[in-house]
Formats: structure tokens, sequence, C-alpha cells
């Protein structure tokens, strides 16, 4: 039993592909606490990013529940999109526009005054290095930049839950810090954070909570330095999830 | 499907809220920004139908003209030069619509010259007089006039001989020429020959008549007696200022093959969403609650307005282009301002087709071919290739299933009938409600299938 209130809740999540061989996601059950910054870890295929689209009502499950903020995320999932906000896998982001431009419209379309749009923008490009490139296409940015502009477009709103899918993904070192600075900085001020990723030292040093998943199942969870500590033999986040998870390749 | 015609109602009457109309405004802004950047691909919009306009303007000249008021070259090989060839060349000549050839080189025309000029193919058509032709029609006309003076106890005036009946004008055809071209020239013949033999009648009756009194009638001169009768063709609403506008080639070519060209943006706009869904765009805006609607109404009117902008275009280069190409200039109607409604329906049923296209399709690899096909074969049977009266009966009930039929229709109706918006209402609400439908039917698919799996 959790003491916290829970952002995210999910029972028996049950999705299956049209298709696909096997389901991406086989009765997955999982807490998030409200204000954690929580790591959801898993191998390639093991159904993360299914989960976080089932999460904001883009991927439909043929059954199970999963609600954010008690609201359902298959009745509710306007209201839901309203309080969360997304940062998906591949870059979704006007590559014609500038980076101001693909801010000025999110912004307007999410009901900011042009106001506010210029000083959100303007706060979060200064905050990830992005201030000199405002005015250059997104499809003339570096990887980097590029995923650097995709959190920030999903941060004009000021989310109270944040979910990015692999943030830190093929960014050079500075960026990987910049970004993981701003989000820790960002769920100390009250929001809650989960993220996915392949860098199991960074969730260890990152995540005050981590959720490992393989095949679509929940497999375990806890806080990072507590499971290598409850797992046998095993001195990392990697020595745990290796633990877990075996040694054979996915997908 | 049902909640999202729901929702386009909600959006419709009571909630257009304020945050509504910036979300509309700030989408017509971004695809703005989008078109500009896409300096070529806002050319390819412009410049393609207007091309195409002018092209098919010019080729189509020659034969929109052959029906009106072209000159077709005639041979004449006249073997009795007498009145009679005079007064079908007098005829023909006064007609404009012949150039009688009955002379090359200085010498006239023979019959065997005639027949290989027309076996090379170099003229298309020829009329050969038979030699004595000119005597029969005297004769025969003799004999009625002989009748005549008979009944009326004078006599035999003129002294005859039994008419013989082999006596033909021939006309002799390209063996490529066209039924209908045959027609009107044995037509146009046939009218001149009985002219001339009438004409001959009244004077035979008229020498006639110096035995006799006619000046009772009060009519001195016989010939004009039937100037009165005849035909004329006359503008059809009297009531509307009267002008009288024939289909030609720049009255078919340009509203065609601008609506053509309008429609041909269902191209550009399914790719365009195709490309939006790719590089991820798409996702980022379903993400955001209460946008789906307005983003697409946004872009919907955006694209309007440029289908809207290249209907004016065309026009203006069928009012002021075509006269620099010594093609007629385009002639609008006595109601030209009913124009714009009628562009923007048909804009909106271009522009919400293209969306459809984009929703259906998955790929730009399927969409792009699909669409151009689909317009292609919808101007075809709709009449843009060449007038729906032209088509045969069948063809012209399966026209009235093309948008773009309609938005001829209705085009023509203003420019070539003269009409206002009343009289082409009905057409418009066909592009309306094929726009509404296609519309709602994109955004659910989008909405629906395209943004959730
Ligand atoms: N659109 C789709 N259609 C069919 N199968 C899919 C689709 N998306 C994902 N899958 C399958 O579902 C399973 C889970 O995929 P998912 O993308 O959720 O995994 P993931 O944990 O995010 O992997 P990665 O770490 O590589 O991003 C995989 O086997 C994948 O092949
Ligand atoms: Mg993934």
């Amino acid at each position: 039993m959790q003491a916290t209130p829970l952002a995210i809740t999910i029972k028996d999540l049950y999705k299956q592909y049209p298709d696909a061989l096997t389901p991406a996601l086989a009765g997955l059950t999982l807490n998030v606490r409200e204000n954690s910054f929580t790591g959801l870890l898993g191998p390639n295929g093991a159904g993360k990013t299914t989960c976080i689209s089932i999460l904001c009502g883009l991927v439909i499950p043929e059954s199970g529940q999963a609600t954010v903020y008690g609201l359902d995320c298959k009745k509710d999932k306007v209201a839901i999109r309203g309080v969360t906000g997304v940062v998906p896998q591949e870059i979704a982001l006007f590559s014609n526009l500038t980076g101001f431009e693909n801010l000025k419209y999110i912004g307007r379309l999410y009901g900011l005054t042009d106001k506010e749009i210029k000083q959100r923008s303007g706060e979060l490009m200064e905050r990830f290095g992005l201030e000199k490139h405002a005015h250059k296409r997104v499809s003339r940015y570096s990887g980097g930049m590029q995923r650097r502009a995709n959190i920030i477009a999903s941060l004009m709103h000021r989310p109270k839950l944040l979910i990015l899918d692999e943030p830190t993904a093929g960014v050079d070192v500075q960026s990987r810090a910049l970004i993981l600075e701003y989000l820790n900085e960002y769920r100390q001020n009250g929001n809650t954070i989960l993220y996915t990723s392949h860098s199991l030292e960074e969730a260890q040093k990152m995540c005050d909570e981590v959720i490992i998943m393989d095949e679509g199942k929940f497999v375990t969870t806890g806080k990072p330095k507590q499971l290598i500590k409850d797992t046998p033999d095993c001195k990392t986040l990697e020595d745990v999830f290796l633990h877990h998870t075996g040694h054979t390749l996915r997908d | 499907m049902c909640s999202c015609i729901i929702q386009a109602i909600h959006y419709g009457t009571n909630k257009i809220t304020k945050g509504t109309v910036k979300k509309i405004l700030a989408t017509i802004a971004k695809e703005w920004l989008l078109m500009r950047r896409d300096i070529a691909g806002m050319m390819l919009i412009f410049t393609m139908p207007a091309l195409l306009v002018i092209v098919m303007s010019l080729t189509e000249e020659g034969p929109f003209k052959d029906y009106q008021d072209m000159r077709f070259d005639l041979l004449l090989a006249d073997n009795d030069a007498g009145s009679l060839a005079q007064g079908i060349t007098n005829g023909l000549r006064a007609s404009k619509n012949f150039h009688i050839i009955d002379s090359l080189d200085g010498k006239p025309l023979t019959e065997a010259k005639l027949k290989d000029l027309l076996r090379n193919g170099n003229y298309t058509s020829g009329i050969v007089i038979p030699r004595g032709v000119t005597a029969e029609m005297v004769n025969a006309a003799n004999i009625i006039a002989n009748n005549l003076s008979e009944k009326m106890g004078l006599g035999n005036a003129f002294t005859v001989r039994p008419p013989r009946d082999t006596m033909y004008v021939r006309v002799l055809f390209d063996p490529d020429a066209k039924p209908t071209f045959k027609n009107s020239i044995t037509f146009a013949l046939d009218k001149y020959i009985t002219y001339t033999c009438s004409n001959m009648l009244i004077n035979r009756m008229g020498k006639l008549g110096n035995a006799t009194n006619p000046t009772d009638t009060g009519v001195r001169d016989l010939k004009r007696v039937f100037q009165g009768i005849g035909i004329r063709e006359v503008a059809l609403n009297e009531d509307k200022k009267e002008q009288k506008q024939f289909i030609n080639s720049v009255q078919h070519n340009v509203p065609a093959w601008a609506i053509f060209g309008m429609f041909f943006i269902v191209v550009p706009i399914a790719s365009h969403l195709i490309r939006e869904r790719k590089e991820g765009s798409t996702l980022r805006i379903t993400l955001i609650p209460h946008v789906q609607i307005p983003v697409s109404l946004g872009r919907t009117i955006f694209y309007t307005l440029v289908c809207t902008v290249q209907f004016v275009l065309m026009f203006c280069i069928g009012i002021w282009v075509m006269p620099l190409l010594h093609l007629p200039s385009l002639y609008i109607g006595t109601h030209p301002e009913a124009l714009l409604p009628v562009a923007i329906c048909i804009s909106f049923a271009a522009t919400t087709y293209g969306y459809l296209v984009g929703a259906l399709f998955k790929t730009a690899n399927q969409a792009m071919p699909f669409g151009s096909f689909s317009i292609v074969i919808f101007s075809a049977i709709g009449g843009i290739w060449m007038p729906v009266e032209l088509l045969s009966g069948v063809m012209q009930r399966v026209a009235m299933i093309s948008p773009l039929h309609w938005s001829l229709a209705a085009v023509n109706g203003i420019i070539l009938r003269n009409g206002d918006l009343h009289d082409v209402w009905k057409y418009l609400c066909m592009l309306l409600i094929f726009g509404i439908v296609a519309w709602v039917l994109s955004t659910y698919i989008s909405t629906r299938y395209r943004s959730v799996q």
C-alpha cells in the first residue's frame, strides 16, 4: 500500500496489435506515485511505448483499466491530455516551422495568450540552450536540438504529469545532463515525472522509483537502492535488470 | 462518427468561443507560414493550372471554331458558268463561313483537279456544278410560269422542253470529314440552290407580270418579298441584359480547367496531411485537448481561400491574358459578383475532398495516384474535357455525380446564361453538402483511425 496518492494506476492492461504475433501488453499492472520521478524500464519491445500511448489515449487496450489522476484513459482522454505533457519517442514537431513558430502554434492551441507564449517559450528555450536557434527551422536542428525542442513543446502548458519516452536517447553528454537537471527541478516543483530509458545508470541516478517490465508484463518495482539491496549478487540497477529480464535478445 | 458530428455541431452552434476562433486563426497562420516556406509548391499550385488554362484554350481553339466562325476552304469546279453557280458562290461568300476556291494558279478548277486535291487531303470539301444546270433551272422555271399563265388563260409565255432529272450539284468530301461538318456544308448548299431557284422563278413570273398587272399588291420588287421571313438567333433571357454569348474555346476552357486545377489541390493537400502524420506533428496536435475540430476547420478554411485565389487568378487570365494571345476575352456574365460565392463553394468541395483522400490513405504513394486519377475521372465524366452537351445520353446522366460537373454547371450558369445565385443555388448546395460530408468523414477517419490504434 502506497502512502502518497497515485498519479497513474494501471490494472491488467492487455493490448494486441492487429498483425502482431504476441500481445504488446499482457496483463500489465503498475502504479506511479504523485510527485515522483519514476523510471519505466524494460528491454526493446517490452511494451513501454504502448503503455504510455494507452495513458494518453493514443492506443486503445483490449481490456484492463488505466487512470491518470483518477481519470479513465478511455473515457476522459481529453481531460487527461489537459494535465499531462507527453514527450513522444519520435520527434513530434512541424519540421518546416522554426522552433519558436512551433512553440507559438502549440501554445496557441493550448489556449495560452501570445504574451504567455513569448514568456514561456523564451524561458524554456533559454533553459534548454535553444535561444540562439529559435528562428531556425526544426528540420535544420541537430538530433540533440530536436530532442530538446520536442521536450519543450510538451512543457508549454505546465503539465502536472510529464511522461517522457526515451528523452535522452541519442543525445550527447551535455544535453543529457541539461535535460535531466531540468526534469529533476520540474519534479521538485511538485510535478510527477514518468520516463523511459535504456540507460540504467541514468535511471539509477535520477529515479526515486523504478518499474521494470518485460514482454508486456510487470516484473518488479521499488527504489533503485532497495532493489539492488534486495536482489542477490547485484551491485547496480543494470545487474538487477539483467537478473530479472535475462540475457536473451528481444524483438 | 456520431460523436464527430455532434462535436462539430457543438462547435458550430453555441460553443464558438473566442478560444476556438483563436485556434482556427492560429492554424490558418501556421498553414500560411508553411505554404510561404514551400515556394516551389506554391508556384506549382498557381502556375500549373494557369498554364493548363492557357494551353487548353489555345489548342482547343480550332475545334471550337469549326462549328462557329471558322472559314472553310471550299473547292468549286464550275462546268456550267451560269447563274446557278453564281447564286451559290454569292450565297456562300456572303455567309463568311466559306472561302470559295474556283481557280488555282490562275486556271479555273476542273473536276479532275478538284478530286485530286481532295484525295491528297489538301482540302476537305468540294462542289462540282454540272454543265447545263442553269439552263435546266431556267427551263423548270419556265414550265411553272407557263403552267400559271395557262391557268390564267394567257397561253404559254415561254418555249420549254421536257425536264431532265439528272442535274445534280455534286458535293465531294475528304474521307476524313466529320458528319457534322458534312451536314453543315450540305445544308448551306441546299439553302443557296433553293434560293437561286426561287429567284429564277420570281424572275420568270415578273416577266409574266408585264402582261398582267401586279401594281395592286404594292410590291414592285418581288425579290424582296420573302426578306422578312427567315431565322435570326436571339438571346435566351430577353429580360436580362441582352448579350449574345456563344461557347468558344476560352468560354469553355477557362472555367473548366480552372475547376480542374482547383480540384487538383487534392494532391498537395493529401500529401501535406500524410507528411504531417509522418513527421509526427499530427501526433503533437492529437495530444492537445479540444483542438481536432478547430485545427481541421482552420486548414480547411486556409486551403479554401487558396483555391478561391486560384479561381480568381484563372479568371483574370481569361479576361486579360487571353486577348493578348489573340483569343477572345472571357465573358463573365451580367452578375460577376455571384462568381465569388460559387468559387468559395467549389474551393470548399475541392479542399475537403483533398483531406478525405489524405485521411483514407496511409501513404503518399497510395494517396497521390488515387487523388489525381479520381480528379481526372471526375473531370472526364463531368464535362471538363468537352462540354457535357457533346457527351452521350448515358454519360450526360453519369456527369451528374461529378462534383466537377456541379462546379462547371454553376460557373456556366453565371457566365454563359447570365444567371445569378438564384439560378445556380442547386449546384452550390450540392457542392456544400459534398464538402460537409467529406469534411466530417475526413475528420472522423483522422481522429478515429489515423491517430489511435
Ligand atoms: N503499431 C504497431 N503495430 C503492431 N505492433 C506494434 C506496434 N507498435 C508496437 N508494436 C509491437 O508491440 C510490442 C511492444 O512495443 P513497444 O513499442 O510498446 O515497446 P517498447 O518497450 O517501447 O520498445 P522500445 O524500447 O524498443 O521502444 C513490440 O513487440 C512491437 O513490435
Ligand atoms: Mg518505445
